[in-house]
């Protein structure tokens, strides 16, 4: 799920950025150090919208970096339990499948895929429906159920299932050749 | 205890004697009668029922056993021992008599056996411990009188009402009261000992000893409750049993209490419970209780036989089967094998259970599985944990673990104090409530309060520990706290009842194990992540010298990834097996000669990885582990070649640029240098070809990847060639042409045959076949030569001869093989090279007039096979041995090691099949079409070929066959076989047994069974 937040980072900034520009500076700064970076607590950071404000800087002694407190909002994406996203599959083994939802994986287990979908080994590996109708492969694309997450500091992975109504392949290129 | 003994022993020594005067009276009268009634399952047959029985019913008992079993005397003996359970071991009849000649006034000798039976009825109805008073003739009522008064006051409370805690307390011994002693008597004679005691108490009525106590579990001690220790001294004396030399122990009182108390932990065996065998051929087995007899201390369980049918159809057959060393391994009983042995297999129905069993040799087999009875004290019962793949083995398909409530209540006893804790999610597996889930609120011993999750239900609700199991929703982390994958964490996938499906964070693998096994917990480990010194993800030297990164831990042993580029190597190596940890901060550079450092991001750009991408944990000698979180093998680790990587972020495109211009005067340095350091043996002989085209023609990038390895020290690592040492001199395709240092000759490996000695690339495939397609350039290049050949002008000439004649006279036995070298090496990318080259040396001829060097080189394009007898035209004995010391890594002649490729490659072609045959192996020759017959291998010869000779024994004609005309003759049982392949290679032995694809090898030398693959054992010629 996405939500609009307000997050504040102290940022050190070298004093060489100190000048005229030293606000977009910080801000440019701000966006290369945050954006794309995963906290568990609110997920991704996917972009900055914008900077709420910049505190008063503080001299850091003996280096002579600048710290300052830097509110600003941003989108982040986190997965939840229960969430319903749709995926990009990245890699078939016969365990199950890993798709990508943006920045964050999921593994689908063979288990919570649909019991008549069966996995076939070969060049492509792939889920088939034992009718050939569907058929899960690389970069396929999926609608699934998030079913469990693991935060870690900078990784979310997720598992989810597919294996529940109105789930499954949403777009198949394979299919579309 | 010490009662009941005695009572069997009487009953074992009535029945014997019945037996014998039955024997000898009615042998052969009665046997036909006997044929008509169902043989008596042995197990179920109690001993009680046997005695109770009157004479007749007796009779016919004991004759369906002579009859049924028709084994007579033997079997007979075999039930009686099965009545007294263990006590039979230690007391034979003997034995007792022996006793009994001091003690027992020979009343096995005097009672008849009627009577005797009659008074055991009476004497078990009434005072089961006291028939061996029968023999001071008193009154019967009498001595139910004087019993029933001894016993009256110790009997007195009153069972029905609840004995407070008090009046219990009040009971306990006193220093008032007889004291109890310990007494050492000889192991295994206790009850004995015991029994003695009493026949004594009961001869001598003035001994002063209140009770004697034989404990079960107490192997080496009896006790002896008395006043006084001299009494205890008394009783003791002249008893055999009794080690006379020590003290009798004084047992505090605090103590006493417990010596009797019954343990808690009692064996308490329920149907379906799991337990796991102590003895015998199915030791620590495990095994399912299916019927309990604790009356008679034995236990019915099922398990997998191990049963070897070929030796019990021999044993049926009446052969002689000779004592084995090995147990098989359990298998389930097939009755269509055992028919196929011509085992008899008969179907017989349980009396009791009405249960089909099929019956083979006098073992039960139902499904499969062995129905066996066991003494209890021959099970163990506490402490037994199933693993999943024994459980697995036990299901029967479409069986579900979880129904099997009871065979989970085994993994309960199990469960660690604290099991359940408050907040765990359970779910009730028993009762009323069964399937209700809850939280856990309040745990008091061995009572869980749960809240019920389902509305309409009290508050909480109090349950049993074992009636509940913990529960587990999928999508929650947890972490393994029991069992084999103790420490793992993971993700539940799927639960399946009891039992969960994980996947774990590190392995991405499936994990199985019971709900019971795991707690929530938001950690995320691989479980262990240190063994000794040495960690998970560390770099390791091994002891063979190579290295590899830990990627996993098991219990006291590494999984070791190896620093083996391409192709992943795992190896499972023990602590001891590690010889320190790698630990250094190296640097290695990658194909574009940057810099490349641990924690640099890589990209792999060729090889079996091609493409995986990730932080570079670790570099050792050029090699890289790279941590790609996308791939799933080996905890995510890739091994692999500095050189087939390019480090990711920043541009690579810069990077390129730079590398290039780095690597150019690099690579013009290199070649200077090359020509007078590094390679100096190159000029002579090649330049002139190669240098001068590739250097000065600049084949740029091209060949660049080539020369890293080109004149680089390496190992043969596998082959036939394995373990030499040599220099490269020549790289085609996937071929390398390796100038060998122990043998002067020239030979052609595939490319992942070798082995760096020093940090090495690999060079990018495709530059191979670049060049092959550059080399047309080469002559245009030629009209430089001239420039050049001054410079070999002065001792050109000789040299040029030593190179010609030497290697040439090392590839005589390989000319036969360059006949088709014309028209079959379009593949081979430097042909064309070469053919232009051909004329090149034309120029030499000036200088060298004598050398024959002309027709030499215009021979070896037209006509090869003449140049064998070409060599001597160059002086053999000219050599400056310096100089061709000096030379030889590198540039042979084209034309010899051209041939030398043509004939390698078929070697390396056999080795994949071929080179696994060993000498005495026996074969099938198929030569021309259909003809196929026996031969057998007397030499295998270097390039994949077989010396055979023809004949089951080798008697034949010897000839030389190729590895493809061979097809190996697979061993049947019994059959003597040689292990053609795997770490057994070469080793002969015994086929005892064949299991699907394996078969059960018995190696020669040593008393190992082995499990081998079938293909891979060769029959072994007589």
């Amino acid at each position: 799920m996405f939500f609009h937040i307000v997050l504040e980072r102290n940022m050190q900034l070298h004093p060489r950025h100190f000048g005229p520009h030293l606000r977009d500076k910080l801000v440019s700064k701000l966006i290369k150090d945050v954006e794309g970076t995963c906290s568990g607590r609110h997920g991704f950071v996917v972009a900055i919208t914008g900077v709420e404000d910049i505190g008063k800087g503080l001299i850091r002694e003996g280096t002579g970096y600048v710290t300052f407190p830097v509110k600003y909002q941003c989108v982040v994406f986190r997965p939840f339990k229960g969430e319903i996203l749709e995926a990009v599959v990245t890699m078939v083994n016969k365990m199950g499948f890993f798709a990508e939802a943006g920045p964050v994986q999921i593994f689908v287990s063979n288990h919570l895929i649909p019991d008549d979908m069966e996995f076939q080994s070969g060049d492509v590996p792939n889920y088939t429906t034992s009718d050939g109708s569907v058929k899960i492969q690389k970069e396929s694309e999926v609608r699934l159920k998030i079913i469990g997450t693991r935060v870690d500091a900078t990784e979310i992975f997720c598992i989810g299932t597919i294996k529940d109504d109105f789930l499954g392949v949403i777009n198949d290129p394979g299919a579309a050749v | 205890m010490p009662r009941r003994s005695r009572e069997e022993e009487e009953e074992e020594a009535v029945d014997d004697m019945e037996e014998e005067e039955e024997e000898e009276e009615e042998r052969g009268g009665k046997r036909s009668r006997a044929g008509g009634h169902g043989k008596r399952s042995r197990g179920v047959e109690s001993f009680i029922d046997d005695a109770d029985e009157d004479d007749d019913d007796d009779d016919d008992d004991d004759d369906d056993d002579y009859g049924g079993g028709g084994r007579g005397r033997a079997s007979k003996r075999r039930r009686s021992s099965i009545l007294i359970d263990d006590m039979a071991q230690v007391d034979d009849d003997d034995d007792i008599d022996d006793d009994s000649s001091d003690v027992e006034p020979g009343f096995i000798d005097d009672t008849d056996a009627g009577v005797e039976i009659r008074h055991n009825d009476v004497v078990r109805r009434c005072i089961p411990h006291s028939s061996s008073m029968l023999e001071d003739n008193e009154d019967m009522q009498e001595i139910v009188r004087r019993l029933q008064n001894r016993y009256k006051e110790a009997s007195h409370f009153d069972y029905d009402e609840e004995v407070t805690e008090v009046e219990q307390q009040a009971l306990l011994p006193s220093v008032k009261d007889p004291k109890l002693w310990m007494v050492k008597c000889a192991t295994g004679h206790e009850r004995e000992t015991a029994v003695c005691l009493m026949q004594k108490f009961i001869d001598r009525p003035n001994l002063q000893i209140k009770s004697v106590v034989a404990l079960e579990h107490l192997k080496n001690f009896i006790y002896i409750e008395a006043e006084k220790e001299a009494h205890v001294k008394e009783a003791c004396k002249g008893l055999r049993n009794i080690i006379a030399s020590t003290k009798p122990t004084l047992v505090p009182i605090r103590e006493m209490a417990d010596v009797l108390s019954i343990e808690s932990k009692s064996v308490d065996l329920s149907r379906d419970s799991w337990v796991r065998m102590k003895l015998g051929m199915y030791k620590g087995d495990l095994a399912k209780v299916v019927d309990v007899d604790n009356v008679g201390r034995k236990v019915t369980v099922k398990l997998i036989p191990r049963i070897d049918l070929q030796v019990l159809a021999n044993k049926l057959d009446g052969q002689e089967v000779p004592k084995k060393s090995f147990i098989p391994p359990p298998r389930f009983f097939s009755v269509d094998e055992a028919r196929e042995l011509h085992i008899r297999v008969d179907r017989r129905r349980n009396r009791d259970s009405g249960e089909y069993f099929d019956v083979v040799g006098g073992l039960l087999f139902k499904d499969g599985f062995l129905h066996k009875t066991f003494s209890i004290k021959s099970i163990s019962t506490q402490n037994i944990k199933p693993t999943f793949d024994e459980l697995e083995k036990f299901k029967k398909p479409g069986d579900d673990l979880n129904e099997d409530v009871a065979s989970l209540s085994t993994l309960f006893t199990n469960r660690k104090k604290g099991h359940f804790m408050k907040g765990d999610a359970v779910i009730v597996i028993k009762g009323d409530l069964k399937n209700l889930k809850g939280s856990v609120e309040k745990v008091e011993d061995s009572t869980v309060h749960i809240q019920p999750k389902l509305a309409g239900l009290p508050r909480t609700l109090a349950f049993s520990e074992t009636d509940l199991c913990k529960y587990f929703n999928p999508g929650d982390h947890v972490k393994v706290i029991s069992g084999v994958q103790e420490g793992a964490t993971g993700m539940v996938v799927k639960v399946e009842g009891h039992v969960l499906i994980i996947l774990s964070d590190t392995t991405k693998e499936h994990i199985r194990v019971f709900a019971d096994h795991v707690v929530e917990s938001s950690e995320v480990t691989t479980g262990v992540t240190r063994i000794g010194d040495y960690e998970l993800h560390e770099l390791a030297l091994l002891n063979n010298s190579s290295f590899g990164i830990i990627i996993r831990l098991e219990s006291e042993a590494f999984q070791v990834l190896k620093g083996v580029p391409d192709k992943p190597e795992l190896v499972l190596v023990k602590l001891r097996e590690i010889k320190c940890k790698i630990d250094r901060r190296t640097s290695a550079k990658d194909r574009y000669n940057n810099i490349v450092s641990t924690k640099d991001v890589v990209r792999v750009a060729e090889g079996a990885c091609k493409g995986k991408q990730g932080p570079v944990e670790h570099i050792h000698r050029g090699i890289l582990f790279i941590y790609d979180r996308h791939y799933l093998e080996h905890s995510g680790f890739i091994c692999a070649k500095a050189q087939s990587c390019f480090l990711v972020g920043g541009s690579t495109g810069s990077h390129h640029g730079n590398a290039m211009d780095k690597a150019d005067p690099h690579f013009h340095a290199f070649g200077s240098q090359a020509r007078i350091l590094q390679s100096p043996g190159r000029l002579p002989p090649r330049g002139p070809q190669m240098n001068s085209g590739g250097r000065f023609g600049g084949r740029g990038s091209g060949g660049r990847g080539n020369d890293t390895l080109v004149n680089r020290c390496i190992k043969i690592r596998s082959g036939p060639y394995k373990g030499y040492r040599g220099r490269v001199k020549e790289l085609t395709g996937l071929l390398v042409r390796v100038e060998l240092e122990s043998l002067m000759k020239i030979v052609t490996v595939k490319r992942e045959d070798i082995g760096e000695t020093a940090a090495v690339a690999t060079p990018f495939r495709e530059t191979c076949y670049s060049r092959g397609v550059e080399t047309p350039v080469h002559p245009s290049r030629t009209p430089l030569h001239p420039i050049q050949t001054p410079m070999r002008d002065p001792g050109a000439t000789p040299v040029r001869d030593v190179m010609r004649t030497m290697p040439s006279r090392a590839w005589v036995p390989l000319s036969p093989h360059r006949d088709n070298r014309e028209d079959g090496d379009s593949t081979w990318a430097s042909s064309p090279a070469y053919q232009p080259g051909t004329p090149r040396p034309r120029p030499y001829e000036a200088p060298t007039p004598g050398s024959g060097w002309a027709s030499w080189g215009d021979a070896s394009v037209n006509t090869p096979s003449t140049n064998v007898p070409s060599t001597p035209i160059g002086q053999p004995m000219t050599p400056d041995p310096a100089s061709y010391l000096v030379g030889t890594p590198s540039g042979q002649p084209m034309t010899p090691g051209y041939g030398g490729m043509e004939l390698m490659s078929p070697v390396i072609g056999g080795e994949a099949e071929g080179s696994w045959l060993l000498p005495d192996v026996l074969v099938n020759v198929s030569r021309g079409g259909d003809e196929v017959s026996n031969a057998v291998v007397k030499e295998v010869l270097l390039d994949g070929s077989c010396r055979v000779s023809l004949g089951p024994l080798g008697e034949g004609d010897e000839l030389i066959v190729t590895a493809n005309e061979l097809e190996v003759i697979r061993p049947k049982k019994n059959e003597k076989l040689k292990i053609m392949n795997g770490s057994l290679r070469g080793a002969t032995g015994k086929l005892i047994g064949v299991d699907g694809s394996d078969g059960i090898v018995k190696v020669e030398g040593s008393l190992d069974v082995k499990i081998v693959d079938m293909a891979i054992l060769g029959k072994l010629a007589a």
